[in-house]
C-alpha cells in the first residue's frame, strides 16, 4: 500500500511543484521586502512545475487507485492552466491596483498557486471524492482572490456573490454525488460506469443526480442558467482575476465535465464509428447539453450588447464562448472534443490579451468604462491596435486564431449532421461581431472627451502584449501544430 | 503555356500580396510623411496595374477553365496546411491555390485597376494618411485574392479579410453617419459569410478526393474537386442530386453572395455605405465589391450546385427583374446624387442577375461583361459625384443647375459616363446590356420584356438629372466653380477611354470571356456530370 | 430497523429547505446557515447509503465535506465581515452595486 503510494508520487510531482510553490511564495512573503520577488518565486514554480508537466506527455495511466488520471487530456488541460496562471501572474506584477501598498500582495500569489493547484487537480480528477476536494480547492481560492481589493465596495459584493453562489452550486452538486452514489454504491467513475452498464439504475434518479451534478459544472463554466454570479464577479474582481477565471477555471470546469461525461456516462459496449460514442441508454444527457449550450450563447451574447463596462461586456462575451464550446461536447465524438481543446489554447491566448488590454487602460485612465476607450486609437495606437486584433479573434474572423477555433467546432457540428445548431453558433458569432466592434468604434471612430497627450506603456507591457498577440495571429494562418496536438490530447485514460 | 514567374513566385501571387508589401511600407514610413505615403501607395497599386496588363496580354484565350484543373491559367499550388490523419479524423488538406480563367481574369483586370484609381482619388485625404492607405491596400489584397483563389478556404479567408478594412474605411474617413453605415454594411456583410462558412464545412465533409502522392482518402477544400459530381461520397449531407440538404446549401451559399450583390431584399446596406463612404471608397465598393457577389455566384454557387442552380433560376431571374425596376424607381426618387448613382447599382447588378439566370451563353457573357463595365462606369459616376462634391460641399441634385458652361471638361466626361450607365449604343454598357437581354428573353420571356422597363426607368433619371445639374440657370453661389483638375482627369479618362473603346469594339474582354462562359452553361446544363451523382 | 426511505426522504427535506432558504432569505448569515443545511443534508445521505451498502467510502466523503463547510463558512463570514465594514449591512438586497 505505502510502496504503491510512493511509487505514484511520480503522477503529482507537478502538484508537489506547485503545493511547494504555494508554501514558498507563503515564506517569501515573510522574508523579502520587495512584492516583486514573491512573484519571481512563483514564476518558477509554475515554470518547474511545466517542465514537470512535460515529462507525463504521453503517459497514460492511473493514480492512486484511480483517484486522479494521468493521460494526455489531462496534461493538456493542466497546460493551458499553468500557461495561463504564469500569464497572470505577470499581469499583475504591473497593474496598479494589486500593488496597491494596503494589501498584502505575499498572499495573493499564494492564493493564485492554491487555485491553480485546484484547478490542475480538476482536470485529472477520475473520482468523485478527488472532483469535489479540487472543485472546492479553486473556489476557496478564487472567492478570497476575487474580494481582494476588499476596500473596493464593488469587490466585496463580488466576492460575496461568488461565495453564495459556488456554495449553492457545490451543494447542489454534492447532492447529485451522493445520489448517484446511492444508486451505483461507488465514487470512481470507471466503476460507475460499469455498475451503471451492467446493473442499470432507476432513470429518472439517475437524470436528477445527473442534473445536479450538471450544476456544479455548470456554475465553474458559467453556463446559463449558473451563470447569475460571472458578470458581477467578473465586473467586481481585479482585471488579473476576472483574466484567470475566465480562462483557467473555466478550462478546469470543462476538463472535469468532459471527463465526467465520456467516462461516466459512456456506452461501454457502443459499436459505431471509431471516435464516436454513445450515452447510455435511456440517458438523454445530450439533449440538456444542447439546451444549455443554444441558451448560454444567445444570453451570452444579447446581454453583452447593452453593457458599458468593459470588464461586464467580456464577462458576458466568456458565457457566450462557454456556449459555443458545449456544442463541442454535444457532438459526442473525438472531433468535438479535439475542437474544444482547439478552442480553449486560442480562447487562452485571445481572451487573455482582451483583459490584459482593459487592465492597462485601466491602470492608466482608473476606468473600465467603454467612454473610456474614445479616442484612444490615436492616444494608444499599438495597444488600440491589439485590442481591435483580440476582439477581431474572439468574434471568430479570419485571418486570426479565433477562425480557427470557430472552423473546427462547426466543423465538429456538421459532421455530425448537428445542422441547426451549427446555424445557431454560426447567427450567434454575427451578434457578438455588434458589441465587440462598440469597443474599437469607440477606440477609433469616436474623439476622445478628456485629455489627448499619449499614453506610454512599459516595454514589459508590450512585450506580454507581444506574447499574446504573436499566437492570436499565427494559429489562425498557421494551426497544424496545435490540431496535431489537441487530436492527440482527446485521448483518456480507460476509455476508447 | 509561358510560366510567369518573379523570384520564384508566380505572377498572381504577386498581384495578390503586392498591396500587403505597400502596406508593410507604408506602416514603417514615418508619421508626417504624407505625400510620400500617397506616392508610395500609387506605386504598388500602379505596379499592380502592370502585372494585369502583363496578364490581359499573356492570357490564353479560348481555354475554358470553370471545372478543368488543366484549364486553369498562371495557377499556383502550393500546401498550406496538412494536418495527418488520426484514426477517427481524415487528414486535413488545405491548399494555397489559386489560378483564373475566363471567369476570373475580367475580374483581376478590374480589381486592379479601380484600386489604382480610388488610390489616385484619395489624394486630398488628410486625416490619418497612413492608416488610411495601409487599410486600402489591405482592402486590395482582399478583393484580389477572392477572385484568384480556387481553394475555397482560401477564398473564405480573403473574403473575410476585406471586412475589417472596409469598417474602417468608411468609420473612420465616412460622412456625417459614418458610424451606422459602417456597422451595418460590416453585420450583413458578416451574416452572409458565416452561412457561407457553414456550406463550406458541409461541402467539405461531403467532397473526398484521392491524394495522388499517397493514394490515401481525404476531404478537400479545393473547389475544381467540388464541382466533380463523381467525388461526392455517397451518404454523405449533400450527396445526391436536387436533395433537401443540396437545396438548403445553395441557398444558403446564395445568401451569402446575394448580400454582396446586393440582391433585394439584402441590399438596404448598400445606399448607406455608398453614400457614407469616401470617394474613393465608394469606387471601390461599387466598382469591385459588388462583383464578388456574382462572381461568386458563377464561379462557386453555380458549377457546385448545378441541380439546385437550375432548379432556382427562375426566382434568380426574378430577383434580377426586381433589382432592376425596384433600383431604377429608388433612384429616381433620391435627390442625393451619390443616393442616386448608389440605387442605379442595384438597377444595374440586376441585369447582370437576369443575364446570368438566363443560363446561355449569351446572357452569362453578358452577365460577366455587365460586370466589368457596370465596374468602369460606375466608379467614373462616384468619381464624378466626388468631384462635384470637393467643390461644391453639397450633392444635393436641385443644388445645382446650368454647370454646362462653368465647367465644360466636367460636363463632357459626366455625359459619356451618364450615356453609357443608361446603356447608349456605342458605349460599353450597351453591349452587355443588350447581350444580358437578349440571353434572358429566350429563357424567360414575360420577366425580360418586364425588366426592360428598367431601361426606360434608368434612361428616364439620368437624362434628367444631366437636366437638372447641367441646364437651367446657374446658382449665384456657384459662380466661381473652378473645372475639374488634372489629378481628376488622369483617374477619370483612362475609365473613359474603356468605356468608349468597349463599345465599339467589345472582342478584346468578349474573346477572354466566350469560352468560359460556354463552358460554365454547358457545365451547368449538361445531363452527363448529373447523370453521376443520382447513384 | 428504520426503513432506509425515510432518511432519504428526511435528508431530502432537509436539502430543499436550504435550497429555498439560500433562495429566499435576504440576510448573509442566515444564507450560510442554509448552505451548512444542505450540507448536512448530503451527508445524511451519504452516511445512509454508506450504512446500507456497508462501505466506508460514503463515511470519507462525508468527513470531506465537514472539512470543506468549515473553509467555506470561514471564508464567507471573512467576506461578509469584509462587506459589512464598507456597507455597514448584511442584507443582501442592499449589496446591490453590481446590476446587468
Amino acid at each position: 500500500m505505502i510502496e504503491q503510494i510512493l511509487s505514484n508520487m511520480w503522477y503529482i510531482r507537478p502538484e508537489i511543484a506547485l503545493t511547494i510553490t504555494c508554501l514558498a511564495a507563503i515564506l517569501a512573503d515573510v522574508f523579502f521586502k520587495r512584492k516583486a520577488l514573491v512573484a519571481g518565486v512563483v514564476l518558477g514554480g509554475l515554470l518547474a512545475s511545466g517542465v514537470l508537466l512535460m515529462e507525463q506527455y504521453g503517459v497514460s495511466a492511473p493514480a492512486f487507485s484511480h483517484m486522479l488520471a494521468v493521460d494526455p487530456f489531462s496534461v493538456y488541460f493542466r497546460g493551458v492552466i499553468l500557461v495561463t496562471a504564469m500569464f497572470v501572474v505577470l499581469f499583475s506584477l504591473s497593474s496598479v491596483e494589486i500593488n496597491n501598498p494596503r494589501l498584502r500582495v505575499g498572499e495573493y500569489y499564494a492564493l493564485i498557486v492554491a487555485m491553480t493547484l485546484g484547478m490542475t487537480l480538476m482536470a485529472g480528477s477520475s473520482n468523485m471524492l478527488m472532483m469535489y476536494l479540487s472543485l472546492e480547492l479553486t473556489s476557496l481560492s478564487s472567492y478570497i482572490l476575487a474580494g481582494f481589493t476588499k476596500n473596493a465596495p464593488a469587490s466585496a459584493e463580488a466576492s460575496l456573490k461568488y461565495v453564495i453562489f459556488g456554495a449553492l452550486s457545490s451543494g447542489l452538486m454534492l447532492y447529485g454525488i451522493s445520489i448517484l452514489y446511492g444508486l451505483t454504491g461507488s465514487l470512481d467513475i470507471y466503476a460507475i460506469n460499469h455498475v451503471l452498464m451492467t446493473m442499470g439504475a432507476n432513470r429518472l434518479a439517475l437524470l436528477i443526480a445527473g442534473v445536479l451534478i450538471m450544476a456544479g459544472f455548470g456554475y465553474k463554466i458559467s453556463a446559463v442558467p449558473f451563470h447569475f454570479w460571472t458578470p458581477d464577479v467578473y465586473e467586481g474582481a481585479p482585471v488579473t482575476i476576472t483574466a484567470f477565471l475566465s480562462v483557467a477555471s473555466k478550462a478546469a470546469g470543462f476538463s472535469m465535465l468532459m471527463r465526467f461525461m465520456k467516462v461516466t456516462f459512456i456506452d461501454s459496449t457502443f459499436a459505431g464509428p471509431v471516435g464516436t460514442w454513445a450515452l447510455i441508454p435511456g440517458f438523454e444527457f445530450t439533449n440538456i447539453l444542447i439546451v444549455l449550450s443554444v441558451l448560454t450563447m444567445t444570453l451570452g451574447n444579447l446581454v453583452a450588447v447593452w453593457q458599458k463596462n468593459v470588464k461586464r461586456l467580456l464577462a458576458y462575451s466568456s458565457i457566450a464562448h462557454a456556449g459555443y464550446m458545449l456544442m463541442g461536447l454535444v457532438v459526442l465524438g473525438n472531433d468535438g472534443f479535439a475542437a474544444v481543446l482547439i478552442y480553449f489554447v486560442i480562447y487562452m491566448f485571445m481572451n487573455l490579451g482582451a483583459f490584459f488590454v482593459v487592465m492597462l487602460v485601466s491602470n492608466k485612465t482608473g476606468s473600465e468604462h467603454i467612454d473610456t476607450y474614445k479616442g484612444l486609437g490615436s492616444r494608444a495606437p499599438l495597444l488600440s491596435v491589439a485590442m481591435a486584433i483580440f476582439l477581431v479573434s474572439l468574434t471568430g474572423l479570419p485571418p486570426t486564431a479565433g477562425f480557427i477555433g470557430k472552423l473546427y467546432l462547426f466543423a465538429a457540428l456538421i459532421n455530425a449532421k448537428m445542422i441547426w445548431l451549427a446555424i445557431v453558433g454560426a447567427l450567434n458569432s454575427v451578434v457578438s461581431l455588434y458589441y465587440y466592434v462598440l469597443i474599437f468604434r469607440n477606440m477609433f471612430l469616436r474623439e476622445g472627451t478628456g485629455s489627448t497627450e499619449p499614453l506610454k506603456f512599459a516595454l514589459s507591457d508590450n512585450i506580454i502584449l507581444f506574447l499574446l498577440l504573436i499566437p492570436t495571429l499565427v494559429l489562425g494562418l498557421y494551426f497544424t501544430p496545435l490540431v496535431q496536438f489537441a487530436q492527440y490530447s482527446v485521448a483518456m485514460f480507460g476509455v476508447r | 503555356m509561358m510560366e510567369f514567374k518573379i523570384l520564384g513566385i508566380g505572377i498572381l501571387t504577386w498581384i495578390t500580396f503586392l498591396p500587403v508589401l505597400g502596406m508593410i511600407v507604408v506602416l514603417a514610413l514615418p508619421k508626417d510623411s504624407k505625400s510620400v505615403t500617397r506616392w508610395t501607395s500609387l506605386a504598388f497599386t500602379a505596379l499592380q496595374l502592370v502585372l494585369a496588363g502583363v496578364i490581359f496580354m499573356n492570357f490564353g484565350r479560348g481555354i475554358p477553365g470553370v471545372n478543368s484543373l488543366d484549364g486553369m491559367q498562371f495557377k499556383e499550388l502550393a500546401t498550406w496546411i496538412d494536418i495527418k490523419s488520426v484514426s477517427w479524423f481524415g487528414r486535413i488538406h488545405i491548399d494555397y491555390f489559386v489560378g483564373i480563367d475566363g471567369i476570373s481574369t475580367p475580374m483581376v483586370l478590374l480589381t486592379a485597376l479601380i484600386s489604382f484609381i480610388a488610390v489616385l482619388s484619395s489624394w486630398n485625404i488628410e486625416k490619418s494618411v497612413k492608416g488610411y492607405f495601409a487599410l486600402l491596400l489591405l482592402l486590395d489584397t482582399g478583393m484580389m485574392g477572392v477572385f484568384v483563389s480556387l481553394d475555397f478556404f482560401l477564398f473564405y479567408v480573403f473574403w473575410e479579410v476585406m471586412l475589417l478594412p472596409m469598417y474602417f474605411l468608411i468609420g473612420v474617413w465616412g460622412g456625417p453617419r459614418r458610424e451606422y453605415a459602417a456597422i451595418k454594411f460590416f453585420i450583413y456583410t458578416l451574416l452572409g459569410s458565416v452561412l457561407m462558412l457553414l456550406v463550406i464545412l458541409a461541402l467539405y465533409f461531403s467532397v473526398a478526393i484521392v491524394d495522388p502522392a499517397t493514394g490515401e482518402k481525404m476531404h478537400t477544400f479545393n473547389m475544381l474537386a467540388m464541382m466533380n459530381p463523381a467525388n461526392f461520397e455517397p451518404g454523405s449531407i449533400l450527396a445526391g442530386l436536387n436533395t433537401y440538404w443540396r437545396y438548403v446549401a445553395y441557398v444558403g451559399l446564395f445568401i451569402g453572395f446575394a448580400i454582396k450583390v446586393p440582391i433585394f431584399p439584402f441590399h438596404t446596406w448598400l445606399p448607406d455605405a455608398h453614400v457614407e463612404a469616401p470617394t474613393a471608397i465608394s469606387v471601390i465598393l461599387a466598382g469591385v465589391l459588388l462583383k464578388m457577389g456574382t462572381y461568386g455566384l458563377m464561379r462557386i454557387a453555380f458549377p457546385i450546385f448545378p441541380d439546385a442552380a437550375i432548379y432556382f433560376l427562375y426566382p434568380l431571374a426574378f430577383v434580377g427583374f426586381i433589382n432592376i425596376v425596384y433600383g431604377a424607381l429608388c433612384a429616381m426618387a433620391q435627390k442625393d446624387f451619390k443616393k442616386l448613382i448608389a440605387y442605379s447599382s442595384v438597377s444595374h447588378m440586376g441585369v447582370v442577375i437576369l443575364g446570368m439566370a438566363a443560363m446561355n451563353t449569351q446572357g452569362m457573357v453578358g452577365a460577366m461583361f455587365q460586370m466589368f463595365n457596370h465596374g468602369t462606369i460606375t466608379a467614373m459616376l462616384f468619381l464624378i459625384v466626388g468631384v462635384i462634391y470637393d467643390r461644391a460641399h453639397t450633392r444635393g441634385l436641385d443644388d445645382f443647375g446650368g454647370l454646362m458652361n462653368q465647367m465644360p471638361k466636367y460636363s463632357a466626361i459626366m455625359v459619356v459616363a451618364f450615356f453609357a450607365a443608361l446603356g447608349l449604343p456605342g458605349l460599353s454598357g450597351f453591349v452587355s446590356e443588350a447581350f444580358s437581354f437578349l440571353g434572358a428573353f429566350q429563357t424567360f420571356r414575360w420577366v425580360t420584356i418586364a425588366s426592360t422597363l428598367g431601361i426606360v426607368l434608368t434612361a428616364a433619371y439620368m437624362l434628367w438629372t444631366l437636366q437638372r445639374v447641367f441646364l437651367g440657370t446657374l446658382p449665384e453661389k456657384w459662380k466661381d466653380l473652378p473645372d475639374i483638375n488634372g489629378r481628376e482627369m488622369v483617374a477619370l479618362i483612362p475609365l473613359g477611354i474603356i468605356v468608349l473603346v468597349l463599345g465599339v469594339y467589345p472582342s478584346p474582354m468578349l474573346d477572354i470571356m466566350n469560352s468560359s462562359a460556354n463552358a460554365l452553361v454547358d457545365f451547368v446544363k449538361s445531363g452527363s456530370g448529373l447523370a453521376l451523382l443520382g447513384r | 430497523m428504520i426503513s432506509i426511505e425515510y432518511y432519504l426522504l428526511l435528508s431530502a427535506f432537509m436539502f430543499c429547505a436550504g435550497v429555498v432558504g439560500v433562495l429566499v432569505r435576504r440576510n448573509a448569515i442566515v444564507v450560510f446557515m442554509c448552505i451548512e443545511l444542505m450540507l448536512n443534508a448530503v451527508n445524511l445521505t451519504l452516511i445512509t447509503f454508506s450504512a446500507y451498502f456497508g462501505d466506508p467510502r460514503g463515511q470519507v466523503l462525508v468527513f470531506f465535506v465537514m472539512v470543506v463547510a468549515a473553509a467555506e463558512a470561514a471564508v464567507g463570514l471573512a467576506i461578509v465581515i469584509a462587506l459589512f465594514r464598507n456597507k455597514l449591512t448584511v442584507n443582501i438586497d442592499e449589496i446591490n452595486i453590481l446590476k446587468w
